[in-house]
């Protein structure tokens, strides 16, 4: 079927190693070898999670020398 | 440590220069120090290890050979209230 992708098919983490990574753990579990989907949506991910990471580490910092400045 | 994280793979899955990069397209003035880069290449890290090993439990917990995008996609949601759009059937969601 079509496809609607909103996000970028640039990734943070290069596939062939998520997919290693994916394949090492997936192993450990006695699991059977997963789709290049579950590689693509890890590395979306953790794009998402250190993405909102930064953005509120950008806020602190700024609030902090704000307050540096004032005192 | 525990012994559930990366282990034996020592490969760092995200490199500096990435992650730098990330660093100006979320905030161009923004610096980072060494050790705060060091923590969040960690941070990452541990983040797609915690990901993958819980979406292999829940495969395990559906008795399914092996692990779907709902598995990793339930893990996202419960635990990050996170959702990315554009894999599997997004017309699921309510």
């Amino acid at each position: 079927g079509t496809q609607i992708r909103s996000i970028k098919d640039e990734y943070l983490v290069p596939m062939g190693i998520m997919q290693n990574r994916v394949k090492a753990v997936i192993g450990k579990h006695g699991l059977e070898d997963a789709s290049a989907e579950v590689s693509s949506l890890v590395c979306h991910a953790v794009h998402e999670r250190l993405k909102n990471l930064l953005e509120k580490l950008a806020v602190v910092a700024q609030q902090r020398s704000d307050l540096l400045i004032k005192t | 440590k525990t012994n559930q994280g990366s282990g034996d793979q020592t490969t760092q899955l995200l490199s500096r220069p990435r992650l730098q990069e990330l660093v100006r397209e979320v905030d161009p003035t923004v610096q980072l120090d060494e050790e705060v880069e060091e923590m969040l290449l960690q941070l990452a890290d541990d983040f797609i290890d915690t990901t993958l090993n819980a979406a292999c439990s829940l495969a395990k917990h559906r008795h399914a050979p092996t692990v779907e995008l709902k598995d990793v996609q339930l893990h996202l949601e419960r635990q990050w209230n996170m959702w990315i759009p554009g894999f599997g059937n997004d017309e699921l969601r309510p």
